[in-house]
């Protein structure tokens, strides 16, 4: 009872104080004399909402450059030690190589299965496309933790004295096979991509659900024109429906990739970066709260930023061109 | 304008990165003790569940006899609450440490009560002494022990185990390998073993490690090993890591194989002991796998009659030594007369005695302390374990710095046991994440 009335008091102490804020701003400006109280008063009112990035986002982002140079501690400057130390080993590799594998294999599966779910429901009965997408859809209102937590059901392994309640070694195990520690196989780092399985079956539905709305908006008159003209349904598909999809297909593909280069829960979960799974969030983490290094812990977040930075550009670029094509 | 405002840009950038650049933390000194005098007193501590209950029903029953009002603080978090908070000002009055290593630092900043005039120290001499020494700081004691957990013994399967051979418990690291071999030859695996422990996984196989340590080669060598006196990697521990391979690794040894290991969780490891042929026969792990969470209800339920524990044994039949932890409780407000009470009353025999060692939660530091009051014969029995130890060393993850103790050491030892490193290279990785 009191959390709730301390949730309404918030809430409305929250607005009032909001309002009491923008009328003293207001009164502020009235105070300038006629024509620069017109040129202030935008850049005041803006300056709620820029002090707010600034002390939450752009500080810590300096503070978190500041302190990729220097020490564990964050007591002393190092120099760029930090990132030689990291880049030189070989843990760091390896887990470099799996985020690559990550942003090279997931965001381009989540469309590919996303695409195909998509103009497969489409051909469905109403009925089934509805069922078949909510079903599809499901996975992305479960968080990547909880997806993580029935993921292991599905790899779980137990001695082969025991009874296998993991649903692969299940199946497995039912076909005369000895129970398999799948996510102990890092040969071609299966065990990786047996984890971003999971990323697809949560974000398979998101891609589906702004494909499929992209495909039903193609016009039906250009699928006819190339009926006509005798173009297969594969033509069709590619040369037809991609094309006028494409925008859609960039922002899935970049929102996904940003997701994955975020990806944090699922490896923490399923492996805590064990059994060469590592990849750059999870180590993060473990540099911060388990070796208590913010210097290496700010220098991974770098080098993240480093990498994010051109996929955001382009992203805006791409932003950009479309609203123009308008 | 697009050139004007690239430049106010990163001209304000700048301004920012001036003005921020160069603020780095001063290391996190200062901070303060506690200067609180009242009969309200406040009590950290980081156990949890029925431990915690137990605790709160023993402390509180006497409080109300001693005019005492105890805030009770539970934190899973403990090392970097005490931390922050000490930094704040805000230190408890007394805080029950569950790891030495951060109660040495306070103490030697001269943050903690020294508790020669508080505590008889007389009367400390009847704890376990490896736990007691624990407390110390060059000789002086800063805490004392108020709980214990013993992490030396194995458990079996009274009936199986017997028929299966284990008639007398071996004495000596030799005869638990003879053990071995004989219960393997009858072709059923000797050993349980699982180290999966969600994101803490690897650390059953650091016990395992340390248990070895410290039956091979003593307490000396083994608190230079954790204090890294004598680096990680030494030629001792690449044999300890080679008696493992031979006990638990090899073929045949681990019910499930090695690869099952990594994969198997260590609450649930030693059910398949229990199983009408049992999968395994040993089970060596703290004293915590026996109660809930741990063996399967109706294990507990008959545990003096399922469940047979032995010492983990030394290199001979006089050496007992034991590996273990326990919390400790030192006292931030100096001259709280009440916090210095409720120490005594931690420290004395009369604590636990009245509930608190009948839960089965909690293991009394005092060898003095009447097992009788144990809720079964088999905690008494591990009680008495640690109580005739001949050396009782504190669990050295738990005191290695965290990029070690619970970081790499779990890690590599996961990857050597599961087989993605030998253990040399693993023992190598962990040498070199050692924080200079």
């Amino acid at each position: 009872m009191i959390k709730v009335l301390n949730a309404l008091i918030a809430v409305l102490g929250g607005v009032a104080g909001a309002i009491v804020v923008y009328y003293l701003l207001n009164k502020l400006a009235e105070l300038l004399p006629g024509r620069w109280e017109d040129r202030i008063k935008p850049y005041l009112y803006l300056l709620p909402a820029l002090a707010a990035i600034g002390l939450y986002l752009i500080y810590p982002t300096i503070q978190t450059f500041v302190y990729s140079f220097a020490n564990a501690q964050g007591t002393a400057f190092v120099g760029f030690s930090n990132f030689t130390d990291l880049l030189a080993s070989k843990n760091f590799q390896n887990t470099l190589f799996n985020t690559l594998l990550w942003i090279l294999v997931a965001p381009a599966g989540t469309i590919v299965i996303g695409l195909l779910i998509a103009t497969l429901a489409d051909r469905l009965r109403p009925g089934g496309e509805k069922l078949a997408k909510t079903l599809i859809f499901l996975p992305l209102a479960i968080g990547a933790v909880s997806a993580g937590a029935v993921w292991k059901f599905v790899y779980a392994t137990n001695p082969p004295t025991q009874n296998q309640i993991g649903l692969l070694n299940g199946i497995w195990t039912g076909l005369g096979g000895d129970p398999v520690n799948w996510l102990q196989i890092s040969t071609f780092r299966l065990n990786s991509f047996m984890l971003m399985v999971i990323l697809l079956w949560i974000q398979a539905g998101f891609a589906m659900v702004l494909l499929s709305a992209a495909i039903k908006g193609v016009p039906t008159e250009t699928l006819e024109a190339a009926r006509l003209d005798g173009a297969g349904e594969g033509a069709i598909f590619f040369r037809i429906v991609i094309p006028q999809i494409r925008t859609t297909l960039i922002t899935v593909f970049i929102t996904v990739l940003i997701g994955v280069l975020k990806t944090f829960d699922i490896v923490y979960v399923m492996t805590n970066g064990n059994f060469n799974t590592n990849i750059i969030a999870v180590d993060f983490f473990n540099q911060l709260f388990t070796n208590n290094n913010f210097g290496y812990a700010a220098a991974i977040v770098v080098m993240l930023l480093i990498v994010m930075i051109p996929v955001l550009v382009f992203q805006v670029r791409q932003f950009r061109a479309e609203e123009a094509a308008r | 304008m697009r050139i004007r405002s690239t430049l106010t840009a990163s001209a304000t950038l700048g301004a920012v990165a001036v003005l921020t650049a160069g603020c780095l933390s001063d290391g996190g000194g200062g901070g303060g003790g506690n200067d609180n005098t009242s009969t309200t007193i406040e009590v950290m501590y980081a156990f949890a569940g029925g431990q915690e209950a137990g605790f709160k029903d023993e402390v509180n029953a006497w409080a109300k006899d001693n005019d005492i009002k105890i805030d009770f603080v539970q934190t899973g978090n403990f090392n970097q609450l005490i931390n922050t908070r000490v930094q704040g000002n805000d230190a408890p009055d007394v805080a029950l440490f569950p790891q030495p290593g951060i109660m040495k630092d306070l103490a030697s900043r001269d943050l903690l009560a020294d508790l020669s005039g508080v505590v008889d120290q007389g009367d400390l001499d009847k704890m376990v002494q490896g736990v007691l020494e624990t407390g110390q700081v060059e000789g002086t004691q800063y805490a004392v022990p108020m709980s214990i957990n013993v992490k030396s013994i194995v458990f079996y399967p009274k009936a199986a185990a017997e028929a299966a051979g284990l008639t007398q418990p071996p004495q000596t690291l030799d005869e638990l390998m003879a053990l071995t071999d004989k219960i393997a030859a009858t072709g059923t695996t000797p050993w349980c073993f699982g180290i999966e422990s969600e994101a803490a996984t690897g650390w059953p196989a650091t016990d395992w490690v340390e248990n070895l340590m410290v039956s091979n080669y003593g307490a000396d060598v083994y608190n230079q090993w954790v204090n890294h006196d004598i680096p990680f990697n030494d030629p001792r521990v690449l044999d300890v890591l080679n008696q493992i391979d031979q006990l638990l690794l090899a073929d045949g040894r681990t019910n499930g194989g090695r690869q099952s290991i990594a994969s198997n969780n260590f609450n649930t490891a030693a059910n398949p002991m229990f199983d009408p042929t049992p999968g395994c026969y040993m089970y060596r792990q703290g004293n915590f796998v026996a109660q809930e969470g741990g063996f399967p209800e109706e294990v507990r339920a008959n545990l003096d009659e399922t469940v047979g524990v032995f010492p983990m044994p030394g290199k001979t039949a006089e050496e007992k030594p034991v590996l273990g932890g326990g919390d400790l409780a030192g006292i931030f407000s100096k001259n709280n007369k009440s916090a210095q009470k409720l120490v005594q009353f931690l420290a004395s025999a009369d604590f636990g005695a009245q509930s608190y060692g009948a839960t089965g939660n909690w293991i009394s530091p005092r060898t003095d302390f009447d097992v009788s009051l144990y809720p079964n014969q088999t905690e008494a029995s591990i009680a008495k374990i640690a109580y005739e130890s001949t050396a009782f060393v504190f669990d050295g993850s738990d005191q290695m710095p965290g990029e070690v103790g619970s970081g790499s050491f779990w890690r590599d030892m996961t990857a050597w046991i599961s087989g993605q490193e030998d253990a040399k290279t693993a023992l190598d990785n962990i040498e070199s994440s050692w924080p200079s």
